[in-house]
């Protein structure tokens, strides 16, 4: 069976035996594959049997507390889609629950054409989403080129990287992985902007003034206005050769002297206001390469192979 | 953005609701952190389950805390850390500077 084509798969958590009934047969007439739990006990090791396209749990749910019922599927399935089915909720419940997680909400008495139109659109979705992560694993090489202003920078606080999501989609790299390239990237953008084209020296840091602020961030705001500087880029090159991900970032400043080369630096041993950066990116990835005097850097993080890497 | 404060007899609290790896998200740090300093607070601690991630920058602040408070023979210390900010603090050796509190 494709995966488009694949029906709708349900947990049904509801306490009342003729609302379950009712579901069950909905579900039955359009052929979508459904099982149920009537306590909230058990939706933890039933959804130990998923994977589920959608959780419909009634949040009148006996002994459960309706919140951390949906916070506790997200953070066992962070991607779940939960519908929460309640009698009547008013405006700033209903809020609560969105900001819980819940996809969406369905009143009480149901409206079946609704839900329909729901789990379509959640599935249609899904499996889309789905299509497009086994069709990555097919991508054997990958590269992007980016060009940023210094304000791009400062809008976006780091740049795009949507292939380490795509490559966590398919096992490539795991969560903790993806989350420090993520960070790694965002540290050698940020190098990139304050050393390299703002010019930014890090022992300015340590000067401080009464108010807490520093000469390094006083600095930084002037120079963000100063054409000669903010009008400098930032070129990053994202590439993937279905065994490694690389992250090329350069920057247009002078360079500088003394740029580390060929290993992490010593740990730190006293409270010093510059060098973490270059301790996170160390940490975060198999390699950090330094070039053209220091104004470009290398990040290498081998994948895991996946699908048919 | 701003990250609640408190004050409760000798300590003040600062609670970071959001990660800290951004310069506004920075600064709200820094505001927070005059708010009870000003007070005449000088055991401040930071409680960072709020935050998922921490950069650089974010670090960067909270050595500053620390640096202000040392001066004046003052002491920052932070709620126990989790995931990847734990992970970070040993990392960086943060550990061994801001102890954890453990009260409340």
């Amino acid at each position: 069976m494709s995966v488009a084509s694949t029906p709708p798969s349900i947990l049904l958590a509801d306490g009342d035996p003729d609302s379950r009934e009712m579901f069950g047969t909905f579900f039955r007439r359009r052929g979508w594959q459904f099982d149920v739990v009537d306590a909230p006990s058990k939706l933890s090791s039933a959804l130990e049997q998923g994977p589920y396209d959608i959780v419909i749990a009634d949040v009148a749910l006996p002994g459960a507390d309706s919140l951390s019922l949906i916070r506790d599927i997200l953070e066992k399935r962070p991607s779940q889609a939960v519908i929460a089915v309640s009698k009547e909720l008013s405006y700033d419940q209903a809020l609560k629950f969105f900001r819980s997680g819940a996809t969406d909400l369905l009143n009480r008495p149901v409206d079946f054409m609704w839900l329909e139109r729901v789990v379509q659109q959640i599935v249609c979705s899904r499996r889309n989403d789905e299509r497009e992560r086994l069709s990555y694993q097919f991508v054997t090489s990958e590269r992007t080129e980016m060009v940023f202003s210094c304000s791009d920078i400062i809008e976006l606080d780091t740049v795009p990287l949507p292939i380490v999501g795509r490559l966590e989609a398919i096992g490539a790299l795991d969560h903790a992985q993806a989350l420090k390239v993520r960070l790694a990237v965002q540290e050698a953008v940020l190098n990139a902007l304050e050393h390299g084209n703002l010019g930014l020296e890090s022992s300015w840091k340590e000067e401080l003034h009464p108010d807490g602020a520093d000469r390094f961030s006083a600095t930084r705001r002037d120079r963000l206005r100063d054409p000669e500087f903010c009008g400098r880029r930032i070129f990053v090159t994202v590439s993937f050769d279905g065994t490694a991900l690389e992250v090329v970032i350069r920057d247009q400043g002078n360079g500088f002297l003394n740029f580390p080369q060929g290993g992490a630096p010593e740990r730190f041993s006293e409270v010093s206001c510059s060098g973490r950066g270059l301790a996170l990116m160390y940490s975060a990835v198999d390699e950090v390469r330094f070039d053209h005097n220091g104004s470009e850097v290398t990040l290498r993080k081998a994948t895991k192979p996946a699908g048919r890497h | 953005m701003d990250f609640p404060t408190e004050v409760i007899g000798e300590k003040g609290y600062i609670r970071i609701t959001s990660d800290l790896d951004t310069e506004v998200a920075g600064e709200a740090l820094r505001a927070a952190f005059n708010q009870v300093y000003d007070r005449g607070t000088r055991t401040i601690v930071l409680d960072l389950s709020g935050a998922q991630i921490i950069n650089s920058y974010g670090i960067g602040k909270v050595l500053m805390c620390y640096k202000r408070l040392k001066a004046e023979n003052g002491v920052l210390m932070v709620k126990p850390l989790n995931g990847f900010v734990k992970e970070t603090f040993e990392l960086l050796m943060l550990d061994k500077l801001l102890p954890e509190d453990r009260e409340r």
